[in-house]
């Protein structure tokens, strides 16, 4: 598996490549204090400065696609810190940097409607917002645990930062929250960290790969790593957190959260399990059972949940459940069922990011719109509003997991991993998880087709705002038309292409 | 250097965290916290560690206690007025039967990590400050979940945090020195960051209450 997680690998980076990842790394934050100092009141400019490291990862795909995998040992005195890039990184990088400039164009057009007077909340978003970017760079490209606990820790303190930013009591009391566990989670992980490093005497992937070997202390540390990485990620029974931080966050800094900053401590553990315990498939299970567990919960719960931004938080919980199942199917199964759940976890990592931030920024859409939080306050949207109902439509047909969107491709895949072998659970959670999150999204639809209100107080959003929703929510479509395009970056393994 | 020092060093911050995490007196519990990280600095320097023991003095001691205080409305700008203080009464007492109960988990965290620690190489220089910072680590922890006030469960974070590195710098031997050092120097300016974001937020949050509160008295006045 570490092949396939691009850690083996003789590839010397070129020069251009090295600076092309650095400018992609660096890039997020020169233009978040550039955002910081001028605070733009248009999307425009920020847009245009950031398709700059977007081109770049292009042009790093193309040369992966071609030459394989790069991996980068920066030394620094006695230290040395190990970064690569593979299809998978690329993938994640990509993500990125597509969903925060798709939020940073919604930005401003958002906050001159939701808030009308701006505090000096504003004045951080930008550079907080660099810096999750680059955070999330510095963890999807990271291959050794020092590296990876910087980003771990800048990405939490810079996320538990956005969340605050609307300075709400309701925002800083679930901010003080999400603080509190965040700080106790990277404990654990450093606590983790601590007994590798003590048994092993090293921190690189690759290197621990090789030399660890099952004992009390692999088990211990894998137990603290797991748990500070799972509480980060909202898993099933540590999600409690996530409700009211999405619910009282600014709908782009939602959307960011649900779909990234949750993804990278997953990513995190799954990476650590295939690298350090790649054959413990008890411990799997239970992992894969919590996944289970967070599929009907959140589902029920989501559909249950009376406030819009709360059925869109909820099934946050419940499809990371469909990420978790990835576990058993990864560890300790035969090449066959790995590499086909391999697809089908980054495919459904890839398509939920996106189709999690739509929802979100089409559900603020319909918020602001309407000026109403709770669902039963959508009665009549759907003739006023069809764009926004559009992109929560198509959006929602990916989190559903109907053809032809990459939801449906990435359940696909697991469900043909799981038959594969022999794991039959996971295929009833998958059919559960489908009518539930069918069940919650037409609850959504059924009360905005409501026609019999009389209200004239509608504020209907400036256009961008709407079509930076529909653009997520057809990028989420399209990848799933698409999908052999990552499928075969995902493949790549190793050296060789 | 005789072995009564070794000792002394050893327990004197386990005893010092228990009273700041358990003095009723907030403002007594964050002064005892500067002494803490202190005696925490002379370990380090005592271990070897210059850089850990200065940062430890200018982070952990000096800039965590000015907004540890700055929480508690104690600081040299007056400008806003003093948030009401409470003097960390929480709003469960502390019973046996909920020290008890909460003390389980712990415990079962303690006998796990003791028991890896045990499969381990013991460390022949610093045996006295791997179990200071194994009980740092459980008193921590302990009071996090046993205690409701925001600005004590900070402290029992950043105590925690401090056994933790503690733990990391005792474990690692010469090859990981420089990778130990460079995790504890973030987890310094993480601990760090973190108090300061606590802090400010405890802050605006009592702001907020006293507000709320003010303007309850003033609607029944007028009502």
């Amino acid at each position: 598996m570490i092949e396939r997680l691009g850690l083996v690998t003789t590839q010397l980076p070129t020069a251009t490549s090295s600076a092309m990842v650095l400018l992609a790394v660096v890039m997020p934050v020169l233009l978040g204090v550039l955002g910081g100092a001028w605070r733009p009141l248009r999307g425009w400019p920020g847009l245009a400065l950031a398709l700059i490291p977007l081109l770049a990862l292009l042009w790093l795909v193309q040369q992966i696609a071609v030459h394989g995998t790069q991996a980068w040992v920066l030394e620094l005195g006695s230290l040395t810190l190990h970064w690569r890039a593979n299809g998978l990184t690329l993938l994640l990088l990509l993500l990125t940097q597509w969903l925060v400039l798709a939020s940073a164009v919604y930005t401003p057009a958002y906050l001159r409607v939701a808030e009308q007077a701006l505090g000096r909340g504003a004045v951080w978003l930008w550079p907080l917002m660099g810096l999750l970017a680059t955070s999330l760079s510095l963890i999807w490209m990271a291959a050794d645990l020092l590296t990876l606990y910087i980003g771990l820790e800048l990405m939490g303190l810079t996320a538990v930062g956005l969340i605050l930013l609307p300075g709400r009591e309701e925002a800083l009391a679930a901010g003080m929250r999400y603080l509190l566990l965040a700080l106790i989670g990277s404990l654990a992980f450093l606590l983790g960290v601590a007994l590798l490093l003590g048994s092993w005497e090293r921190l690189d992937l690759a290197g621990l790969a090789v030399v660890v070997e099952p004992s009390p202390v692999l088990w211990v540390a894998m137990a603290l790593l797991s748990a500070g990485l799972l509480l980060k990620a909202a898993a099933f029974p540590l999600h409690a957190w996530l409700v009211p931080v999405h619910g009282s966050a600014w709908t782009p800094v939602s959307a960011l959260h649900a779909a990234l900053v949750i993804k990278a401590s997953f990513f995190i553990a799954l990476q650590l399990w295939l690298v350090l315990a790649p054959q413990a498939a008890a411990a799997a299970w239970l992992v894969g059972g919590m996944g289970a567990a967070a599929v009907v919960w959140g589902g029920l719960l989501a559909w249950r949940a009376d406030k819009l931004k709360d059925v869109v938080a909820w099934s946050t919980v419940s499809q990371l459940g469909y990420l978790l199942i990835g576990f058993p199917l990864l560890i300790g199964t035969s090449t066959a069922v790995a590499s086909i759940a391999w697809a089908g976890v980054w495919l459904q990592l890839l398509a939920h990011s996106l189709a999690k931030a739509a929802m979100f920024l089409a559900v603020g859409n319909l918020m602001l719109a309407t000026g109403e939080s709770r669902v039963s306050g959508l009665a009549g949207a759907s003739r006023r509003f069809p764009l926004s109902l559009l992109s929560f439509g198509i959006a929602a047909i990916s989190l559903v997991g109907l053809p032809p969107s990459a939801g449906f491709t990435a359940k696909w895949l697991l469900l043909h991993a799981s038959l594969a072998a022999g794991q039959w659970p996971w295929l009833v959670v998958l059919a559960v998880g489908t009518l539930l999150s069918a069940a919650y999204v037409f609850r959504v639809f059924r009360y905005s087709f409501v026609e019999d209100v009389e209200r004239e107080d509608y504020r209907p959003v400036p256009l961008r705002m709407d079509l930076v929703a529909l653009a997520l929510a057809l990028a989420s479509l399209i990848l799933g038309l698409t999908a052999t395009w990552p499928l075969a970056l995902l493949a790549i393994a190793g050296g060789t292409p | 250097m005789p072995p009564l020092v070794d000792v002394l060093l050893a327990t004197l911050p386990v005893f010092l965290a228990a009273f700041a995490l358990l003095d009723r007196h907030l403002v007594r519990a964050c002064s005892l916290f500067v002494l803490f990280a202190l005696v925490v600095a002379l370990n380090w320097w005592q271990l070897g560690f210059i850089w850990l023991a200065l940062l430890e003095t200018l982070l952990g001691a000096a800039l965590t206690g000015a907004f540890l205080f700055h929480a508690l409305g104690i600081g040299p700008a007056r400008r806003a007025p003093p948030v009401r203080r409470s003097h960390g009464q929480d709003p469960l007492p502390l019973t046996w039967r909920r020290g008890l109960v909460h003390l389980m988990p712990v415990l079962a965290l303690l006998g796990m990590l003791a028991a890896a620690l045990a499969s381990l190489p013991a460390s022949d220089t610093s045996p006295a400050a791997r179990w200071s910072g194994l009980v740092l680590v459980g008193l921590g922890l302990w009071v996090f979940n046993l205690k409701a006030h925001l600005l004590r469960r900070l402290l029992a974070f950043n105590i925690t945090g401090t056994g933790i590195f503690l733990l990391l710098m005792t474990l690692v031997g010469e090859a990981g020195t420089a990778a130990g050092q460079a995790l504890v120097i973030t987890g310094l300016v993480v601990a760090w960051l973190g108090t300061v974001l606590g802090a400010l937020l405890i802050r605006r949050l009592g702001a907020l209450a006293t507000h709320h509160e003010s303007t309850l008295i003033n609607d029944g006045q007028a009502s």
